[in-house]
């Protein structure tokens, strides 16, 4: 069985992508969007399983829950992604759709790493954001 | 209290005027400057929707609507709403899916016309429709117009109708199925024949439910959150064309057709079975219904798909618009630029080619009298049997 072999593609410096902020990147055909949720970032396909639309510009917003009938309760601020058509609520963490895990986005993994411009090709040098694809 | 608020509350200070009476003033009206002065007294849970509606959400049954104030994400352009931009709109929707004609049928100016003021009303409709047909018709043929009518004076909706009658890119007379009375009574029927007159359908698109002078959303009440008012539109068109069959309207005006927007299919097979069981028992009272109601539907009644329900196996919904005749009565519509917005390429399941073709097309195309030349498969591209066009 071939295995696919994934290759590391620079984002960005990490100081061009904030907490709260987000950058869609075209990579290996693919478009995917790289998140900075405090600190910690992730990458989803920028494709929503539901029907196509391009989920990654979406707003990020909390999770709203309740335990009892009229109880709110509002959390997670800013580490859930509604698609921009239908409002499907999408984790960016885990890629799962929040009321039907089964439904889910692709992700990537993401990681910090020292680069210079040789290694990959493009304008970066020092903390980058990598993503493996 | 810092000593600075002294001055305040120091009557002899702030009186320019002596007065020989104690004055009590029972009703001063203050407010902020902006809503946000409020956040920090608001459960944190509900500043997010105070930012998303503004201060007017909560009044009217649109509020809460999904998306982005009920639009979706990617439809605002750099300036001004969702809807409002050509480029834009012609970029997301015309262009990305090779749209062949679209039928304008407005934003924002539905809620204008609910009032109680019938003048008023129909001034905006006219209005509306002027500046539709020249800053909106004028800008890419592919558009067609609808004439919005406030039902609030069926004389003037008339008249309105009469006005484009050598317009034949507005294509049907429009209102809203928030109205005062059910749509298949005889208050109404200077529309129809107007619409008869000038070979146009008579369209109803949801909105204005509870809005102005309208009946609330649903006939046990005032609704608590949107999806409810969502879940009970079918109910409210039920109510309207059951009401026009069982009236009458398609025995007096044999040549109307009603197009009946954002309201859903998947109803409409319940409805059109338990009305032809009810009508075999009951026909005494209306004796003028002379054809099974599901007859009169099937032939009159046109239904746009979005937002098309999903069941859990997709292929479900087939059988629905079997039961519905559907590949006659229904017509896709996107609903673009709102959130709930279908995409021709992504909204049906796996169909039958002439069927979804003329669910895409054919069936509109003969509504409207359009002319389906040079794509897809010859069939479609016959002449249509649109009253417009006879």
């Amino acid at each position: 069985m071939a295995t696919h072999t994934r290759q590391k593609h620079v984002v960005c410096r990490t100081d061009e992508l904030p907490p709260g902020e987000r950058k869609i990147v075209e990579v290996a055909g693919r478009s995917i969007g790289v998140f900075n949720i405090g600190g910690t970032y992730y990458a989803l396909r920028n494709l929503c399983p539901h029907k196509g639309a391009e989920l990654c510009r979406g707003r990020l917003t909390g999770l709203m829950l309740g335990e009892n009938p009229q109880e709110l309760r509002y959390e997670r601020v800013g580490e859930v992604l509604r698609c921009p058509w239908h409002g499907w609520e999408f984790d960016v963490k885990t890629g799962k759709m929040v009321i039907q895990p089964g439904m889910r986005v692709k992700t990537y993994d993401v990681s910090v790493e020292e680069v210079s411009v040789e290694q990959f090709h493009v304008s970066v040098e020092g903390e980058a954001v990598v993503l493996h694809v | 209290m810092s000593s600075s608020a002294r001055p305040v509350t120091d009557p002899n200070a702030r009186r320019a005027k002596k007065s020989e009476y104690y004055i009590v003033d029972c009703d001063v009206h203050h407010t902020f400057k902006s809503i946000k002065e409020l956040y920090p007294y608001f459960p944190s849970v509900y500043r997010e929707r105070l930012e998303e509606f503004g201060v007017s959400q909560g009044g009217g049954p649109g509020y809460l609507n999904g998306g982005y104030r009920g639009r979706r994400d990617d439809s605002f352009p750099k300036e001004g709403p969702s809807g409002s931009d050509y480029d834009l709109l012609r970029e997301q929707l015309l262009d990305e899916f090779d749209i062949d004609y679209a039928v304008l049928t407005g934003d924002n100016i539905a809620g204008l016309m609910a009032g109680p003021d019938p003048d008023f009303a129909a001034a905006t409709a006219r209005a509306f429709n002027e500046w539709t047909y020249e800053t909106w018709m004028s800008r890419d043929d592919r558009f067609l117009g609808s004439i919005y009518v406030a039902p609030q004076d069926p004389h003037l909706a008339a008249q309105e109708i009469d006005r484009w009658s050598e317009h034949p890119r507005m294509v049907q007379a429009y209102a809203i199925a928030g109205a005062r009375f059910l749509y298949g009574q005889r208050y109404y029927y200077p529309i129809y024949e107007a619409c008869c007159r000038n070979g146009i359908p008579f369209a109803v698109h949801v909105t204005g439910e509870g809005s102005g002078i309208n009946p609330p959303p649903t006939a046990a009440g005032y609704p608590t959150y949107y999806i409810e008012m969502r879940m009970l539109r079918s109910s409210i068109f039920q109510a309207h064309i059951v009401s026009m069959v069982t009236e009458g309207v398609f025995e007096r005006f044999p040549d109307l057709k009603v197009n009946m927007i954002e309201g859903g299919t998947a109803w409409v097979p319940a409805m059109m079975w338990k009305f032809d069981q009810d009508w075999k028992a009951l026909r005494d009272q209306t004796p003028w219904i002379k054809r099974r109601p599901s007859e009169y539907i099937k032939e009159h009644v046109r239904f746009t798909t979005q937002p098309l329900e999903e069941p859990e196996n997709p292929k479900d919904i087939l059988t629905i618009f079997d039961w519905m005749d559907g590949a006659s009565t229904l017509m896709f519509s996107s609903d673009y630029p709102h959130w709930d917005f279908d995409s021709p390429e992504r909204t049906f399941p796996k169909m039958p080619k002439d069927q979804l073709q003329r669910i895409l097309a054919v069936n509109a195309a003969e509504l409207y009298g359009l002319k389906l030349e040079g794509k897809g498969a010859s069939e479609i591209a016959r002449s249509p049997r649109s009253p417009q066009t006879a």
